[in-house]
């Protein structure tokens, strides 16, 4: 089910009042393991099996892999697991993909195939809990931590509903220490958590779907060029509305679990307001980041093998960081695009590293040297706000990379790019005026706040603001929130 | 922040939020507005389950937006003892209505399908866009969907603010009046008191519209744009794949024991001479009979609804609507609607 319906806010409330009443913890851990079963169901409930088979699979793969010493069998085991997850990923999310391309291939090669459309359904979030319990068969496989002794927890680590379909993607000891004891919220705790609920439904609700969607819907599904003005103000709707509905999403999730005594790891700070690119990835999405970074950039080597051997370990990272977000090759560009990106900074990093150890004595002037350690011109760096430029080029060449994550396809990403850069003739006029100063001081406001709170997070602002203030915001948000009405959809990050 | 002040932060966040919402509420009731039902997909797809009712209990109903005004469904049932099952939808030809309807391999009850030729006999992508996304939600509908939809409905049938179409704040931002650059499209917005929407899905103009003129000139200007549209109307080989495209699909539902009769429900004024002229009445609503080889009720041809004016050209008025139903009734029982057999075909009834 979703945050944002009818059907959580009651499922919610019937939690709350479980999660509070007088039950052993064991019973208070079955209830909210079943409450995330129903969650899970409430979409399509035959796929709640998929869940079942992979937390059993995992689960006693990894208690074996753990105590298992024969290094063949701990292998075995481990392919196991890997091809019982993977497989299930591969098949369910791109079997298509696979399929469309074999066809392709083969009719290039002359032979006439067409098989029949598979109509694979998608089940809801399995990218991110294959994540979830692949990383703790990992951990087993390398002894890093301890097997989770009750299936109880490990279910309810897989499975507790607030992070299930759509992350923070959490690791085994983020949660499951969290199951051990019991667990009920602080009053500051549920207000919190209340709040962040809020904020998280204002994000995806209002700004995501409400102000943001129909701009970046439109001049992404148009079938002409467009003039450069409505190809800028699609592509910077989308920049706005990825976020709100994937941060927003993220936020609910914390703030859920935190009405409930759970904490949930940070998924996004302020991205928007990174000064370079890898800073950038270590504020948007940060567990999947943290994810590809300890489950598959260093395991490929990292930066241990050489410069050459870095440089191909980090676009591989990308590209597969890509091809998780979708079944297509448009995804694999946006990866591609994002690890060229993360290259050249490290590399610009590399020359500057370089100059400064020939260089004997280094005056360090503060524009000169930001410049050097960034893919910004010098020229534009030396002004004295090189942060504040240098952030602007981030988002720059971020929106541009976000034109292949949501073009259907290559044609419309290439038709889009075009119209942006003004190298097409008799582009149209889309997008109303309305929606051209929505998309603008929607932008303006989202880019200066990350900028702003770059060095905070909300709960430093929570913890700042007079509480008249506080009550305020939060009666606008949920104003909006309730005269937004059904103006919404499923949230963006769930085809994932 | 200390618990103490956030708890008074949440409090007073509370008390802003119910005193908006008492406020924002007494504020269009005192406007003349009531509570009633968001026309969408979710409505839709809970009145698409009532389709399988068998014939002696319901007539299904598929069309544009002319039936869901000229239908008065508690007249229907009060004079045949039937359900009626409003499946129209506002802006779509209801072919792709006729077609779900077909390969259904469930239906086999009964079908009346209005006609309004400027959507019904136009491929336009938009005439298809509501009747598409309805049909696939009601079939990828989630139990979570339908669970937030009964929850949905009991709010909507207290408070008036819920209906999205004129108080969301996508609908309320629209109301600003800001120019825009030319060969910027934006299709024209209707006044807040225009259709109103009850749980049946039978939509009416209320009163505040009916006794606003300048609110009716709003939607006759609308229709005089529409009817501005330079494209010419279908013809020769597209319009009998058109005329194919539905027989086939009556067929369908006349092979399981179904019956389907269509229905012409009345326009009025510039509106109707325009659609007159460019979808004459032999060449598209009698040759459209004639194919399907299904009876048809036009209202030029029964004198009391041939007089029906509609106030903005295109829909009744509720008291009207009254009228059309009564005699719409009539027409279809002199055709055998009611009975146990099939209606008869081959006999046109122009």
């Amino acid at each position: 089910m979703l945050f944002n319906s009818y059907t959580f806010i009651v499922f919610f409330i019937i939690i709350l009042i479980l999660h509070s009443m007088r039950f052993a913890w064991k019973v208070k851990k079955i209830n909210l393991l079943i409450a995330s079963y129903i969650f899970y169901a409430a979409w399509n409930p035959p796929f709640v099996l998929l869940l079942w088979l992979s937390t059993t699979v995992d689960f006693f793969v990894g208690r074996a892999l753990y105590r298992e010493d024969n290094k063949r069998k701990r292998k075995l085991l481990l392919v196991i697991s890997l091809i019982g997850n993977l497989g299930m990923l591969s098949f369910f999310k791109y079997g298509g993909f696979l399929l469309d391309n074999f066809v392709t291939l083969v009719n290039t090669l002359g032979f006439n195939y067409h098989p029949a459309n598979p109509g694979i359904i998608l089940p809801a979030g399995i990218s991110f809990y294959t994540f979830t319990t692949l990383c703790y068969t990992i951990d087993m496989y390398k002894k890093e931590s301890e097997p989770v002794k009750s299936i109880l927890d490990f279910s309810l680590f897989v499975t507790f509903f607030p992070h299930l379909v759509a992350g923070p993607i959490v690791r085994p000891n983020q949660l499951v220490p969290q199951f051990q004891s019991p667990k009920k919220a602080t009053s500051h705790q549920l207000v919190n958590g209340l709040f962040l609920l809020s904020l998280g439904l204002f994000m995806k609700v209002v700004m995501a779907d409400t102000f943001l969607a129909g701009p970046a819907d439109a001049v992404f599904t148009a079938q002409n060029s467009l003039l450069p003005l409505d190809a800028w103000m699609g592509v910077l709707a989308f920049s706005g509305q990825i976020f709100f509905d994937f941060a927003g999403y993220s936020t609910c999730a914390i703030g859920v679990a935190m009405c409930l005594g759970f904490t949930l790891p940070q998924n996004f700070r302020f991205p928007y307001g990174a000064s370079g690119f890898s800073d950038f990835w270590r504020r948007w999405h940060m567990t999947l980041s943290a994810w590809l970074r300890d489950y598959l950039y260093i395991p490929l080597g990292g930066n241990r093998k050489g410069s050459v051997r870095t440089y191909v370990n980090l676009m591989l990272t990308m590209l597969l960081g890509g091809l998780w977000h979708g079944a297509s090759w448009t995804f694999v560009v946006w990866g591609a695009l994002h690890g060229t990106y993360l290259c050249a900074e490290r590399w610009i990093q590399q020359i500057r590293n370089r100059n400064q150890l020939q260089t004997p004595i280094y005056i360090p002037v503060e524009g000169k040297q930001a410049a050097r350690a960034s893919m910004v011109p010098s020229f534009i760096t030396s002004l004295g706000t090189n942060r504040f430029v240098k952030m602007l080029f981030v988002f720059f060449f971020v929106t541009i990379a976000w034109v292949f994550f949501r073009s259907a396809d290559f044609a419309t990403a290439w038709r889009l790019l075009s119209s942006m850069f003004g190298r097409v003739n008799n582009g149209a006029a889309l997008l109303p005026t309305l929606d051209i100063i929505k998309v603008s001081v929607i932008t303006v406001a989202l880019v200066g706040t990350h900028w702003l709170m770059r060095h905070s997070s909300i709960a430093d602002l929570i913890k700042k603001l007079n509480w008249k203030l506080l009550g305020i915001v939060w009666a606008v948000m949920v104003i909006l929130l309730v005269l937004s009405q059904k103006s919404s959809d499923s949230f963006i990050y769930f085809q994932f | 922040m200390q618990t103490k002040n956030l708890l008074k932060a949440g409090i007073l966040g509370l008390v802003l939020v119910t005193t908006f919402i008492l406020g924002w509420e007494g504020y269009w009731r005192s406007k003349g507005y009531v509570a009633t039902y968001n026309d969408d997909k979710v409505l839709w797809a809970n009145k698409r389950h009532e389709a399988y009712q068998s014939k002696e209990k319901a007539t299904v109903f598929v069309g544009s937006s002319r039936i869901k005004f000229d239908l008065d469904i508690p007249t229907w049932e009060s004079i045949t003892g039937e359900k009626a099952v409003q499946l129209a939808l506002v802006g779509t030809s209801p072919r792709l209505l006729l077609e779900d309807l077909a390969n259904d391999k469930n239906f086999n009850g009964k079908l009346v399908m209005d006609v309004t030729e400027v959507l019904f006999f136009s491929d336009a992508p938009f005439v298809n866009k509501s009747s598409r996304e309805a049909i696939g939600y009601y079939k990828k509908q989630t139990p979570s969907e339908k669970l937030s939809s009964l929850v949905d409905f009991a709010l909507e049938s207290k408070l008036t603010f819920l209906e999205e179409s004129r108080f969301s704040l996508s609908s309320l931002s629209g109301d600003i009046p800001i120019q825009n650059r030319p060969g910027v499209f934006v299709f024209p917005s209707f006044p807040k008191s225009f259709s109103w929407t009850t749980y049946d899905r039978q939509t009416y103009m209320p009163e505040i519209f009916l006794s606003d003129t300048n609110d009716i000139n709003r939607v006759t200007g609308v229709w005089a744009m529409l009817g501005g549209d330079p494209t010419p109307a279908v013809d020769g080989d597209a319009l009998t794949q058109i005329l194919k495209e539905v027989k086939t699909n009556i067929d369908k539902i006349r092979s399981r024991g179904g019956k389907v009769i269509l229905v012409r429900t009345p326009s009025s004024g510039p509106f109707a001479m325009g659609e007159a002229q460019k979808y004459p009445k032999e060449k598209y609503w009698s040759q459209l009979v004639a194919y399907t080889k299904s009876e048809g009720i036009h209202y030029q041809d029964n004198p009391i609804t041939k007089v029906l004016t509609c106030p903005e050209w295109s829909h009744l008025a509720p008291k009207d609507a009254k009228i059309y139903t009564e005699q719409l009734v009539q027409s279809l029982e002199q055709k055998g609607w009611f009975s146990t057999e099939e209606v008869t075909h081959n006999t046109l009834t122009n």
